[in-house]
């Protein structure tokens, strides 16, 4: 498995870190040699630009680079920008190249709250609850868990974290006939089951409890050792200890969890059977399908304008966790 | 902290206990399933002599529905609100089923959960059938007195099986021609007059193609049964594609391809042929019932009419796509499901839904909304375009799959294309 | 050591100690095991029992066919177009998405003003639901969607042409181009992740390195592909691995664009999406698990083969 290191230590892309800055290297301390390597890098790469030695290659390299992530950038936020557009504009104007919506309309905002069934209240709110117990179920297992691997000594403790980082390499789906079958069997494929069988199935990860293991390991042993001399139980050690100073794993943990169930697709879409119990991604899709030939775009567009607010707003505030549980998992959401 | 995370803690172990205690509360419902089939074939003990009479059933009825448009919506509450100044002891909820209808409706029969009345597209009636969640009907027409001989066969065969009946069509369609009555004057009442209009079609104004033609059964079958061909021997008992008649149809339609009397809706870059005849790409489409709809929204200023299918060599023919209604095996309230079934395929229910022109009728009996007299025509004469075997959606594929790519690699031959259905019927069969 | 010695006092109380750490452990563990246990380990040895069967929906196993499922499966044409198409879409997908996301990251990785704001940018796609992704991109991507209408405003359509692509190409809904297009839009979604992933693994590069090379005369060209790149070899293998996995399992693009047929003309039939009809549309619940069993296999041997071709690497 991968070790990655414990996200205290060092945030990938941190602003302070020490870059490893290639155009440093090639730029004023280039041997002669170096001028005819940057001329091929410039043809071929089209980011280390190509120049005599000197300040003036490094300044029209970076204007490069500029314009190649200005342009990359553009790419990724243009489609959000063309829904938000096109979430206010009406029917036909939808599929027309126009910036501006004419006309201006909350027309399909509207329809979403009010014609579509289940509402996107309603929708909100199904995606908020399912993400909610889920994230809380990961952080208090995952921590117990995670705590419990890493700092208490029980027979069976390594072969038991063997299985949980096992699980890792299971694919979902072929999990997925099994899991519908128990939960059927378990009354759990009807009414508000279906929500006990989600929240089930992503109740804990693999991830979680490691991110969080190996959070615990990185934390100096003196402190607890100090509470445990004090008296205090195991359960009191981590729970006044241990866990306030996990913080920023907690918060990463929190973060991934949240943001892929709220995003969640597979898991919902084989258990979330009734309308009522859907969340935003299958009533995007299940509104697109059922709209057949010709699909009412700008509904769609405000749901999915919807969709993605709550976890940009968290992706605003708490980048640095993002990044981090991206990077230190190696797990998307 | 602490005392949050001991909630936090006692939640998880909530959810926990709650979903080990539903093993044993909700293993109930589930044996419940199969518990409750056998009594569900004898239907309590008003069979035995006793009359059945609808009014004095009462009840709540859940009803089971797909909407593709708010027109069709608004139709079934006409329907419904038709049944309920009828028959006002039953309560209808309806219930329209988003997304993949049959998807959802399987998972709903998986879990037990189940609207007591609902759709039920041909294209999977064979499966539903075999599956056995559907309750035969038989037993109810017999004690009603329900007159079913109103119903068109090309649309009520489908939902028989094994002698007995699971589902009742609530509408039906059959495949027209559609054509532009602009470009052609009189319609080809064969296909050898199709051909030569193609031919004399061929450039004349922004056409791309004369004719729009899926490479697929879906339209196909139509022509293979008017030249004598067929997919199944008359028993239904096996393939009957590798016969030369069914050869030689499949390597007609392939021909008018290959000759440029037809394109299809991928090399006319069209969603489908109504789109095609629509923008003026084709002059001549075959649809079924849905494409006044459409033409009329999406393309009102192209004039065009339906005319009946060319005959071919072995005469007339056409083939039929529908839905009928059924009632859940594992249904609490089939009685009342019944009463609501009856009204809805009944000639009084029927008319309410169909005439504001969203469907076309499936029984003789009752009138046919404007502008579908041909679609109506057909159904004298229409086989099943779907559901009369198992597993046609595989064989479908086959032909499709393979016929594209004889249109593709512009080769144009049958053989390979007779080869692949045939393998698909076998398996179908085996 | 000290077999059998007579306990002292201390190591009485010693042992109690470890003992109730042991209970502790246990107790800590408990729910999240018994989860991983039923959930994930249980429900995989059931998936392979259920394999072996005829399993109904309704009614639960009806007939023992042994490997038949597996049989059935491998001869079956539209398994072959699935797993052809999976194939197809993670060879093709996965080193497209490292090159962008390493090209990212090495241009993120430079010390220049706004940085943090780029990669926050790069990133960004990845935090939308893949639903989202899908559903907007199925509205630019349509005839008359917001890709087609720019390209002809900018002037590009004669190299479209050239290319055989119409100004009203249906990207989704000609099978010719749907796959690929699934293809751009992940890596549009995912290209901030791998750069991410490689962000990581650049900055445990020590900088001496660099000074080396430059002192033995590598401009940053030379230096990028003989220092930079090989160094970074636990990260290709960590990148590599993680997006086989996932370009291997690629379903919620496909069923959303293409339909559980994987629509138009199977070309978006993915093995998943192929498992997923099995049990929800042919109701073949055992087949559909057999499916799984053959997707796992797949997967495994996948990574075992890349594990072969990175060498005996430890992970950045």
């Amino acid at each position: 498995m991968h070790n990655p290191p414990p996200p205290r230590e060092r945030t990938p892309g941190n602003p302070d870190g020490p870059p490893a800055d290639l155009l440093k290297v090639g730029g004023p301390r280039g041997a002669p040699l170096a001028a005819a390597a940057l001329v091929r890098a410039g043809e071929a790469a089209g980011v280390e630009d190509a120049g005599p030695v000197g300040d003036r290659s490094r300044g029209l390299r970076r204007k490069v680079a500029y314009a190649l992530m200005i342009g990359y950038a553009l790419l990724m936020f243009v489609p959000f920008a063309w829904t938000v557009i096109t979430s206010f504009k009406t029917r036909p104007d939808a599929l027309k190249l126009t910036f501006i919506p004419d006309p201006f309309t909350v027309g399909a905002w509207q329809y979403a709250m009010e014609t579509l069934d289940p509402g996107i209240v309603q929708l909100f709110t199904n995606s908020a609850l399912l993400a909610g117990a889920v994230t809380i179920s990961n952080l208090v297992l995952g921590s117990i868990g995670g705590y419990a691997f890493a700092r208490l000594r029980f027979p069976g403790r390594e072969i038991l974290f063997l299985i949980v980082l096992a699980t890792l390499m299971i694919p979902d789906q072929l999990r997925l006939v099994p899991v519908y079958v128990l939960f059927n069997t378990l009354g759990l494929t009807r009414g508000l089951g279906q929500y006990i069988a989600v929240i089930l199935v992503l109740a804990i990860s693999a991830t979680s409890i490691f991110l969080l293991r190996q959070y615990f390991l990185s934390i100096p042993k003196d402190l607890e050792e100090a509470a445990r001399i004090d008296g205090a139980g195991f359960f009191t050690t981590f729970s006044r200890v241990m866990l306030p100073l996990a913080t920023p794993a907690l918060a990463a943990v929190t973060i991934l969890q949240f943001q892929g169930t709220w995003n969640a697709f597979f898991w919902p879409v084989i258990l979330l059977r009734d309308r009522d119990h859907w969340t935003l991604p299958l009533a995007l899709f299940l509104f697109r399908e059922n709209g057949g030939q010709s699909t009412n775009w700008p509904p769609l567009m405000a749901v999915i304008v919807l969709a993605t607010i709550p976890i940009l707003v968290l992706y605003i505030f708490f980048q640095r966790f993002f990044v981090e549980g991206v990077a230190s998992s190696g797990v998307k959401g | 902290m602490r005392n949050r995370l001991f909630t936090a803690l006692f939640a998880s172990a909530f959810v926990f206990a709650a979903c080990a205690g539903g093993n044993g509360s909700s293993g109930a419902p589930t044996t419940g399933t199969g518990a409750t089939m056998p009594p569900a074939g004898t239907t309590g003990p008003a069979d035995t002599t006793a009359a059945f009479d609808p009014s004095t059933i009462t009840g709540d009825v859940r009803l089971g529905a797909w909407e593709s448009s708010p027109a069709e919506g608004l139709a079934l509450k006409a329907a419904l609100d038709g049944f309920a100044a009828k028959y006002p002891n039953i309560k209808v909820t309806q219930e329209t089923v988003a997304g993949d209808y049959r998807v959802q409706m399987v998972t709903n029969f998986g879990s037990g959960d189940v609207p007591d009345i609902f759709y039920i597209n041909a294209e999977y009636a064979p499966e539903w059938m075999a599956e056995g969640f559907l309750e035969p009907l038989d037993d109810y027409i017999a004690k009603q007195g329900f007159d079913t001989s109103a119903f068109f066969p090309g649309y009520a065969d489908v939902f028989k099986s094994d002698g007995k009946t699971y589902g009742l069509p609530k509408d039906g369609n059959t495949i027209a021609m559609g054509y532009n009555t602009d470009l052609v004057t009189t319609p080809p009442a064969t296909l050898a007059e199709l051909v030569t209009a193609a031919d004399g079609l061929k450039g004349k104004g922004d056409l791309k193609a004369p004719i729009c033609v899926n490479p697929g059964l879906d339209r196909g079958l139509a022509f293979l049964y008017a030249e004598g061909g067929s997919l199944l021997t008359a028993d239904g008992t096996a393939s009957a594609i590798e016969t030369d008649a069914s050869k030689a149809a499949v390597q007609w339609y392939l021909d008018l391809i290959k000759n440029g009397q037809a394109m299809t809706p991928s090399q006319l870059g069209d969603g489908w042929c109504g789109e095609a005849i629509g923008k003026g790409d084709v002059a001549i489409a075959f649809e079924g019932g849905w494409l006044k709809g459409a033409l009329t929204n999406d393309f009102p200023d192209t004039k065009w009419a339906f005319a009946e299918m060319p005959a071919g060599s072995a005469g007339k023919a056409t083939i039929t796509f529908t839905a009928a209604y059924g009632i859940a095996a594992d249904s609490e309230n089939k009685d009342a499901a019944w009463v609501v079934l009856q009204y809805l395929t009944g000639p009084e229910g029927m008319q309410k839904w169909t005439e504001g022109g969203i469907a076309v009728p499936s029984r003789s009996d009752v009138p046919v909304p404007e502008g579908f007299d041909v679609i109506v025509k057909g159904a004298d004469y229409a086989k099943p375009g779907s559901g009369f075997m198992p597993s046609y959606n595989d064989v479908q594929k086959a032909f499709q799959d393979a016929f594209t790519a004889e249109v593709t690699n512009e080769t144009y031959s049958a053989d390979a294309v007779v080869t692949a259905t045939k393998a698909a019927i076998d398996k179908a069969l085996k | 050591m000290a077999a059998a010695a007579p306990a002292t006092p201390v190591q009485a109380s010693k042992r109690a100690g470890e003992r109730q750490e042991a209970l502790a452990g246990y107790a800590f563990v408990a729910i999240p095991m018994v989860l991983f246990l039923v959930l994930n380990l249980g429900t995989t040895f059931y998936a392979f029992f259920i394999s072996l069967w005829d399993w109904n929906i309704r009614k639960g196993p009806e007939e023992f066919l042994g490997l038949q499922n597996f049989v059935d499966i491998l001869s079956d044409t539209t398994f072959q177009v699935a797993i052809k198409n999976s194939l197809y879409y993670t060879v093709i997908w996965v080193p497209l998405t490292m090159a962008i996301g390493l090209f990212l990251a090495v241009i993120v990785n430079q010390k220049i003003r706004g940085r943090t704001f780029f990669r926050a940018a790069f990133y960004f796609p990845a935090i939308a639901s893949s639903a989202a992704i899908t559903v907007l991109w199925i509205f630019l991507l349509q005839p008359d969607g917001l890709f087609n209408e720019v390209r002809g405003a900018l002037g590009l359509n004669p190299l479209f042409q050239a290319m055989g692509f119409g100004p009203n190409q249906n990207w989704f809904g000609d099978y010719h181009t749907a796959m690929n297009s699934v293809i751009v839009l992940n890596a549009w979604t995912t290209s901030g992740t791998f750069m991410l992933f490689y962000l990581a693994s650049l900055q445990s590069i020590s900088n001496d390195v660099y000074e080396a090379a430059a002192i033995d005369g590598a401009g940053p060209w030379d230096a990028f592909w003989k220092v930079t790149f090989p160094l970074l070899k636990p990260g290709h293998f960590f990148v590599a691995t993680v997006g086989v996995i996932g370009g291997l399992q690629l379903f919620d693009q496909a069923l959303i664009a293409g339909g559980t047929n994987g629509d138009p003309n199977n070309s978006l039939m993915t093995v998943v999406l192929y498992l997923y009809n099995a049990a929800f549309v042919q109701l073949n619940f055992g087949y559909a698990a057999a499916v799984g069993v053959v997707l796992f296999l797949v997967i495994f041997t996948a990574t075992l083969i890349q594990r072969r071709l990175f060498g005996n690497t430890q992970a950045a």
